[in-house]
């Protein structure tokens, strides 16, 4: 288990986030990062998960080449079953989906995603939108637990996000109870920094891993409100070159590794 | 009854979309109905109202640039190769677009409702967000009257007419599409009021449609207008025929981007080209032959593949090396853009 000399980021985020998916787990893929998690995943530690997409692949094998959108061909190619969208998404309904791992634009302290637009909504002019929310609100509203994947700055990382797309835990403990929701809420982000989890009783993210390069410092600096850190943070492992080796086969056209 | 539906793009979007209409936008990421996107364009149709679930490419951006669309209901509208939908967000900006944002399976839900001919329809997605909040025109709150309990519910959504691409079409208008089922083409295509226009790669005979109507996702009595249109989904995919055309959309969307440069685009790849196949031999022309035969799939990958469909392999390493499309406007724009910038 030598570590890398050298790595991109990207390659750390995505090794990071593998790590958060159990072997034999139903994983439910969002567009982005999330596929390559989940074919790194397949590859490594979690041969039996299951992969679900809103496209509507069903699969119990990783797609042979990097599908890079959610209805790519390559999500389909040797899948077990493509029913459609319907099929996938009616699976979360019925709470059979474990993992939901999506990606966003700005997170909130309670693991709101907002992946709409920033900016007052109601105010058309300041109002900037983004692609909206996709299958995220779905995912994260009846996935038994949420992985997130973002980037982080002081404007991404906010005390309120400026729109609620998709749901962490609301205002706080009880909100998504109260609401109905039969998933379990966010469990883990992995940003540009570093990885978050989150307080059992008071619902909000704490830091709980930062990557090499980074700081407990830098990373509250680049968070808006105030971050409560664990007492037991850690830097987070630097990728091996075995594990730099496989993932560097995923994605040859570097299309979302860079 | 063997009436045949075949006509021109151009006749079909003439006797068929109106202003005003509500048009269901068809395919995802996937089956874009790109030549019908263009046709309409061309033909400035004005004020039409979209629904569908996601749509990816450009191809609802372009049609908002253009000015056609001044409503849309949807999940999630992108061109996801330059990561934003630039024209939209002008539009919402200048107040020339209402935008009414749901889940994607809440879309998914209001058309399966409206395919189903019912009013609304319970959903688990979109409480506790400012979807809610921001679109009681498609969601509500209601009580279950069984339970008591609080219960999301989405109003049915029907189009007056749904443009969609498929693999393969009968000239009765029986339609074939298969191998990317992510598409909800079958609900947002059959609830249409009027009724679909079709493009597709290939016609076929209806005889060969009854050697297995289990592809057919569109039966022919709810088909307006049947138009044989190769590459009609480019630069999104069609599977089994081609890939994403991942360096055209990019393409696309550098002049999505810029207010001043999407009329050029416009004035070059729409309103220049007679038709669809105008428009690819304009390709050809800019980007060689080389760039349409990247996108095709490697066919016999699957062996013996069931019920004689042939959805070919979509190698993604076709994209390997090759470089980003441009052209000396683009390139002259981007270049005093950033020469711009970097001077201040």
């Amino acid at each position: 288990m030598t570590a890398a000399a050298n790595y991109k980021l990207t390659e750390l985020m995505t090794i990071r986030c593998a790590k958060e998916i159990e072997d034999g787990e139903v994983v439910f893929v969002g567009v982005g990062l999330p596929l390559v998690v989940a074919a790194y995943a397949f590859a490594t530690h979690a041969p039996n998960m299951i992969m679900l997409t809103e496209g509507g692949a069903i699969r119990a094998t990783p797609p042979e080449a990097l599908a890079i959108t959610v209805d790519d061909p390559a999500a389909f190619t040797g899948g077990d079953a493509t029913f459609g969208m319907l099929a996938t998404m009616a699976a979360l309904q019925r709470g059979e989906v474990d993992v939901a791992f999506i990606g966003g634009a700005q997170i909130d302290k309670f693991g709101n995603i907002n992946s709409t637009g920033v900016g007052d909504w109601s105010k058309k002019e300041s109002f900037t939108y983004f692609a909206g929310s996709g299958g995220a609100n779905d995912m994260a509203t009846s996935g038994k637990r949420v992985l997130a994947i973002l980037p982080q700055d002081a404007k991404k990382f906010v005390e309120k996000v400026d729109y609620i797309t998709t749901p962490g835990f609301i205002d706080g403990p009880g909100a998504r109870k109260r609401l109905g929701m039969i998933g379990g809420g966010p469990s883990c982000v992995v940003s540009t920094m570093g990885v978050y989890l989150f307080d059992i009783i008071t619902k909000e993210m704490y830091l709980s891993e930062y990557f090499p390069g980074q700081s407990v410092d830098k990373i509250k600096a680049n968070c808006a409100w105030d971050l409560k850190v664990s007492p037991n943070v850690i830097e987070t492992a630097v990728p091996t070159e075995a594990e730099l080796k496989v993932l560097r086969g995923i994605d040859p056209t570097g299309f979302y590794l860079g | 009854m063997d009436l045949d539906k075949r006509m021109t793009l151009k006749d079909a979007v003439a006797k068929f979309i109106h202003d005003g209409d509500t048009v269901y936008y068809g395919g995802f990421q996937i089956m874009v109905p790109m030549a019908l996107t263009h046709e309409i364009i061309r033909q400035k149709k004005r004020h039409l109202t979209t629904i569908e679930s996601s749509t990816d490419v450009g191809g609802l951006d372009i049609m908002v640039g253009a000015g056609c669309v001044t409503e849309i209901h949807s999940a999630w509208i992108m061109n996801w190769y330059v990561k934003a939908p630039y024209a939209i967000r002008r539009a919402f900006n200048k107040g020339h677009l209402k935008r009414y944002d749901i889940s994607n399976f809440g879309a998914t839900t209001a058309m399966m409702a409206g395919f189903m001919g019912v009013p609304f329809m319970p959903i688990l997605g979109n409480i506790g967000t400012d979807m809610i909040k921001n679109n009681i025109m498609d969601l509500r709150i209601i009580e279950d009257p069984f339970t008591g309990r609080q219960t999301t519910v989405v109003r049915a959504w029907r189009a007056d007419v749904a443009i969609i691409h498929a693999q393969k079409v009968d000239r009765l208008g029986n339609v074939i599409s298969y191998g990317t089922r992510g598409v909800t083409d079958e609900f947002g295509a059959n609830g249409a009021k009027r009724g679909v226009i079709v493009t597709a790669e290939e016609i076929v005979e209806p005889e060969v449609t009854r050697t297995d109507p289990d592809r057919v996702i569109v039966p022919y009595f709810k088909t307006l207008a049947v138009v044989h249109c190769p590459w009609g989904a480019h630069p999104s995919a069609c599977r089994g025929y081609y890939g994403l055309d991942i360096r055209f959309s990019q393409y696309q969307g550098r002049y999505e981007r810029h207010e001043e440069l999407l009329p050029h685009f416009l004035d070059e790849w729409v309103y220049g080209c007679a038709d669809h196949a105008a428009y690819i031999e304009k390709y050809k022309s800019k980007f060689g032959q080389a760039g349409l035969d990247r996108l095709k799939p490697k066919l016999g990958y699957t062996p013996s593949p069931k019920l004689g469909v042939d959805y070919g392999y979509h190698d993604p390493a076709c994209w390997k090396g090759v470089p980003m499309y441009t052209d000396d406007r683009l390139k002259a724009f981007e270049e005093a853009l950033a020469a711009k910038k970097g001077g201040k």
